[in-house]
C-alpha cells in the first residue's frame, strides 16, 4: 500500500536545528551589536588576519612611542632651560668683567669675583640638571652628576695655574686645563654621549649633549677665570686681577655664540620630537579608524539582523506551539 | 460453503488484526526509538483447496530503505572526519589567539617590540628592562602553551584512536554473533525484527567510524566493508590492532616509530595518504590530526621559535657573547642547532643570564649578555639593535613557510593567518559535509512512525476486528437457529 506519510522524528527535528539556527545567529548578532567586533573576526577577514595584526602591531608600537617622544622631549627642555640658565648668568655678568680694567679698585675686582665664585656655582647646578632622576649633561651615565663641586674645580685650576704670575698665564692655564683630556676631562663624570632616542617609526632624537660640549666648557672656563680671583689668584697685583677679570669677561662674551649655537642644536631636535609626536598621533588617530574599519561591525547592520533573526525566532516558537498540538491522538475520542 | 469454513475465515481475520494491533502497538511504542524500522504485518488470502479460507499472515516486514541508509552512513563517516579536523584546527587557532584577543601571540610580539622600544628610550629604568624580560618570558610561554595544546591534541587523538579501535572490535563481534543468530533465527522462521534493529543500531554505532558499505547476504546475514574495501565482517569479524602512546612528544611520528599505526587481522595499513584503505572517518580524521595537522601546525610554530631564536644570536647583535654561545633566546638553555628545530617551541627558554627569575639580571638586557658588570646606565645601543633585530626583514631559514624575508611580526602575523585559513577552509567543508548528513538524515526521519498514520490504521483494525467479531457473532446465531430446528 503506497501511502504518503512523514514521521514524527521529522517534523521535530527540523523545528529543533531551525531553533539552535535561529538562536545561533541571535547570539551572533547580540554579540556583534553590544561589542562592536565582529564575533569570528578571521571569517569576516577571510582567514588573512595578516594585515589586522600589522595595523594592531603599529598601534601598540605608536604607544610606545608616546613614551619615548614625551621623555625624549621632557629631557631636550631640562637642556634647553640648563643653557637659557646658563647664557642668562653669563650675560648678567660678563659687561661688569669687561669694564674691570676701567676701575681697578681692590674692592670692586673683590666683589665681581666673589659674584663670578656665586654663578659658577650655580652654573655648575645648572650643568647638574636632571630630568626625572636622569643627569641631563652626563651622557650614559645617566646615574652621576657630570660636574663636581665648584671648588673642587677652583682646587684644580689653582694647581694648574700654580707660579702663574701674570693674567695672561693664568688665563693659558685654564684655557689649557678645560682642553687637557686629563684636566677637565677628568674632571667630567658623565659617560659616553647618549645614543639617539628612538621617537618614530625609523627615527631617532640626538640627544647626545653632554657637559664636554664646548659651548659649556668654555662657558665654565669663562666663570672659572674670574671665580679664581676670589680664591686668591694673583694676590697683591691689583693690575693683573683686574686684566683677568677681563680676560674672563672677554672669554663669557666669546662663548656667547657657541651657547646660542648650542642651543639652537637643541632646540631643533626638541622641533623633531614635537614633530614626531605629532605625527605619531595623527598616523595613530589614522590607523585606529583603519583597524576599526577592518575589524569592527556595522551597528545598524548587525541591529538589523538580531532583530531580524529575533523575529523570525519567535515566528518559530509560534509555529513550533502550533504544530506540536497538530496530532491525530488528541481528535480521536 | 459451510458455516464452520465461515467461523474460520472469521477466526483467521480477528488474529490477523490482533497481530496488526500488536505491531501497530509496538511502532508507536517506539517512535522516538533510534534504529527502529517502522514494521508492517504483510497479509494475503489464504486458499485451501483452491478456495479462499480466511487471511493469511505472511510476515512481519520492516520498512528500511537500503540505498537511504547507505549513504546516510557514509555522510556521517564523512561529517565525523571534518568535523574532528575542524575541531582540531580551531583548537589551534585558539592556542595561537584570536587576532582580537590581548593573549595573542601577534599580540605577545607587539607588547615585546614596544617594551624594547621603551626601554631603548630610557635604558636606565629597572621598570622598563624589567618589562621588556617580562614579555620575553610572555611570548616564549605563548609559544610553549601553543605547543602543549597541539601535542595535547595529537594525545587526545591517540587516545581517541584506541578507544575507536576497541569499540569497532567490540562491534564487530557483537555483529559476528548477531549474524550468527540470525541464521538460526531465520532457518526457525521466527521474527527477527528485533534483531535486524539490533544489528542496523551496532552498525550504526560504528558508521561515524569507517565509512562502511553494507552488503546483504541470504537468510538476513550481511557482509560490511570499507569504502576503500578492507573487509570488516564477512562471516568472521575483522580485528584492528593498535598501541596507545601515553607521551607524545614533537619529534615522535608514525615513520620515525613512535606512534603506532593501525593492523587489520595483524596485516598493517596506511592510516593516511592515497593508499589508506581506511579514509573517510573520525578514525582517520584523528589519524590526519596525529600524524599531519598537529604535525604541521608544530612546525610552523617550530619555524617562528627558530627565527626567534636566530634573530637573537646573530653574530655581531650583542659584542660580549662568544660566538656560539646561545643568544637572548635559547634552546632550553644551550645553544640552538638547525638539526634540533623539531619541538623548540616547546623548549624556548630566555637566556639565564637576564632572567632575574633564573638567577641573572637585567642589565644585561642592556649591556650584554655576557657583560660582568652593569655598564652606564644610559647605555641604549644593544636595546636598540635588539629591537631592530626583532623587526628586520629576515630571510627564513625553516621551510615550514613560504620563503622570503619578512620582520618577525610579519611571520607571527603570516602564522596567524594560515592557522585562521584552515580552519576557515576545514569548518566549510565540514559545514558541507554536516548539510549532506542532515539531508539524508531528515529524509530518514521522514520515513520513521508516523503516529497519525498509525492512529488512522488503529481505527481501520478495530473496524475489522468488530466486523470480524460481528461474523462470528452472526455465525454462532444460525448454527444456533440450526441446533433449535432438532429440538
Amino acid at each position: 500500500m503506497t501511502r504518503v506519510s512523514v514521521g514524527d522524528a521529522s517534523l521535530t527535528n527540523i523545528l529543533a536545528r531551525q531553533g539552535a539556527d535561529l538562536r545561533g545567529q541571535v547570539q551572533r548578532a547580540s554579540i556583534e551589536v553590544t561589542t562592536g567586533r565582529q564575533s569570528d573576526i578571521a571569517k569576516a577577514l577571510r582567514g588573512d588576519v595578516a594585515p589586522l595584526l600589522a595595523v594592531d602591531a603599529s598601534l601598540t608600537r605608536l604607544n610606545a612611542f608616546k613614551t619615548t617622544t614625551a621623555d625624549a622631549a621632557f629631557q631636550a627642555s631640562v637642556q634647553q632651560n640648563a643653557l637659557a640658565g646658563l647664557s642668562s648668568l653669563a650675560g648678567g655678568i660678563t659687561t661688569i668683567l669687561l669694564t674691570a680694567r676701567d676701575y681697578p679698585t681692590v674692592v670692586q675686582v673683590n666683589s665681581v669675583a666673589a659674584d663670578a665664585r656665586a654663578r659658577l656655582e650655580s652654573v655648575i647646578g645648572l650643568v647638574n640638571s636632571q630630568a626625572s632622576g636622569r643627569a641631563a649633561f652626563s651622557g650614559t651615565a645617566t646615574d652621576t652628576v657630570p660636574l663636581g663641586s665648584a671648588d673642587d674645580l677652583l682646587t684644580a685650576l689653582e694647581a694648574a695655574a700654580a707660579g702663574s704670575t701674570t693674567a695672561g698665564q693664568v688665563a693659558a692655564a685654564v684655557v689649557n686645563w678645560f682642553a687637557d683630556p686629563l684636566g677637565y676631562g677628568a674632571f667630567y663624570q658623565g659617560g659616553e654621549p647618549l645614543s639617539a632616542a628612538p621617537v618614530a617609526p625609523g627615527e631617532a632624537a640626538d640627544l647626545s649633549t653632554t657637559a664636554l660640549d664646548p659651548a659649556i666648557r668654555d662657558t665654565l672656563a669663562g666663570f672659572a677665570m674670574a671665580a679664581l680671583l676670589d680664591r686668591g689668584m694673583l694676590a697683591g697685583d691689583s693690575g693683573e686681577r683686574a686684566r683677568l677679570a677681563q680676560r674672563a669677561g672677554q672669554e663669557l662674551l666669546t662663548t656667547e655664540d657657541a651657547r646660542i649655537g648650542l642651543s639652537a642644536r637643541i632646540g631643533s631636535v626638541e622641533a623633531q620630537i614635537e614633530s614626531a609626536r605629532t605625527r605619531n598621533a595623527a598616523e595613530g588617530t589614522a590607523l585606529g579608524i583603519l583597524r576599526s574599519d577592518i575589524g569592527s561591525v556595522d551597528p545598524y547592520e548587525a541591529a538589523t539582523r538580531l532583530e531580524n533573526a529575533r523575529s523570525q525566532l519567535e515566528a518559530l516558537y509560534l509555529v513550533t506551539a502550533r504544530v506540536s498540538r497538530l496530532s491525530l491522538v488528541d481528535f480521536l475520542r | 460453503m459451510s458455516i464452520t469454513s465461515a467461523l474460520s475465515s472469521a477466526l483467521t481475520g480477528l488474529s490477523a488484526t490482533s497481530r496488526q494491533a500488536e505491531i501497530l502497538s509496538s511502532n508507536v511504542a517506539n517512535a522516538t526509538t533510534p534504529g527502529y524500522a517502522r514494521r508492517e504485518v504483510g497479509l494475503r488470502a489464504a486458499v485451501l483447496a483452491g478456495s479462499g479460507q480466511g487471511v493469511a499472515i505472511t510476515g512481519i516486514s520492516r520498512d528500511v530503505d537500503r540505498q537511504l541508509l547507505g549513504e546516510r552512513r557514509q555522510a556521517e563517516a564523512g561529517e565525523g572526519d571534518r568535523s574532528v579536523r575542524a575541531a582540531f584546527l580551531g583548537r589551534v587557532e585558539q592556542a595561537l589567539g584570536t587576532p582580537d584577543s590581548a593573549g595573542s601571540l601577534a599580540a605577545r610580539v607587539a607588547s615585546l617590540d614596544q617594551s624594547l622600544i621603551e626601554a631603548a628610550g630610557r635604558p636606565e629604568s629597572q621598570a622598563r628592562l624589567a618589562t621588556v624580560a617580562n614579555n620575553i618570558g610572555s611570548l616564549i610561554n605563548g609559544l610553549a602553551s601553543a605547543t602543549d595544546d597541539t601535542q595535547d591534541a595529537r594525545m587526545n587523538a591517540d587516545r581517541q584512536i584506541g578507544d575507536q579501535i576497541a569499540t569497532l572490535n567490540g562491534t564487530l563481534a557483537q555483529l559476528e554473533k548477531l549474524n550468527d543468530s540470525l541464521l538460526s533465527f531465520t532457518g526457525a522462521g521466527r521474527d527477527v525484527s528485533a534483531l535486524l534493529d539490533e544489528r542496523q543500531r551496532l552498525v550504526d554505532s560504528i558508521s561515524a567510524i569507517l565509512p562502511i558499505r553494507e552488503v546483504p547476504g541470504n537468510n538476513n546475514q550481511t557482509a560490511l566493508y570499507t569504502t576503500g574495501g578492507v573487509t570488516l565482517l564477512d562471516g568472521k569479524a575483522a580485528v584492528f590492532g593498535f598501541a596507545p602512546t601515553r607521551l607524545i612528544t614533537p619529534e615522535m611520528t608514525q615513520t620515525s616509530g613512535g606512534l603506532s599505526g593501525i593492523t587489520i587481522n595483524g596485516r598493517p595499513y596506511d592510516t593516511g595518504g592515497p593508499n589508506s584503505l581506511i579514509l573517510g572517518g573520525t578514525l582517520s580524521g584523528h589519524f590526519a590530526v596525529r600524524d599531519d595537522l598537529a604535525v604541521s601546525a608544530q612546525g610552523k610554530l617550530d619555524a617562528v621559535a627558530r627565527d626567534l631564536v636566530e634573530r637573537f644570536s646573530a653574530p655581531g647583535l650583542d659584542p660580549t657573547l662568544v660566538p656560539g654561545a646561545p643568544g637572548l633566546f635559547t634552546d632550553d638553555g644551550a645553544a640552538f642547532l638547525p638539526a634540533n628545530e623539531s619541538g623548540l617551541a616547546g623548549r624556548l627558554a630566555m637566556n639565564a643570564n637576564a632572567d632575574p627569575a633564573q638567577g641573572g639580571a637585567l642589565f644585561r638586557l642592556r649591556d650584554g649578555l655576557g657583560a660582568v658588570t652593569s655598564g652606564p646606565p644610559g647605555n641604549g645601543t644593544l636595546l636598540t639593535a635588539l629591537q631592530s633585530a626583532l623587526t628586520a626583514a629576515n630571510p627564513l631559514s625553516s621551510t615550514a613557510f613560504i620563503a622570503g624575508s619578512r620582520s618577525f611580526a610579519a611571520l607571527t602575523h603570516d602564522l596567524l593567518s594560515d592557522t585562521s585559513t584552515l580552519r576557515l577552509s576545514a569548518q566549510s567543508e565540514q559545514s558541507f559535509a554536516a548539510g549532506r548528513l542532515t539531508a539524508l538524515s531528515d529524509i530518514e526521519a521522514q520515513n520513521g512512525i508516523d503516529t497519525d498514520q498509525e492512529m488512522q490504521q488503529l481505527l481501520v483494525i478495530e473496524k475489522n476486528y468488530s466486523a470480524n467479531a460481528k461474523v462470528i457473532q452472526t455465525v454462532s446465531n444460525m448454527i444456533d437457529t440450526l441446533l433449535r430446528l432438532g429440538a
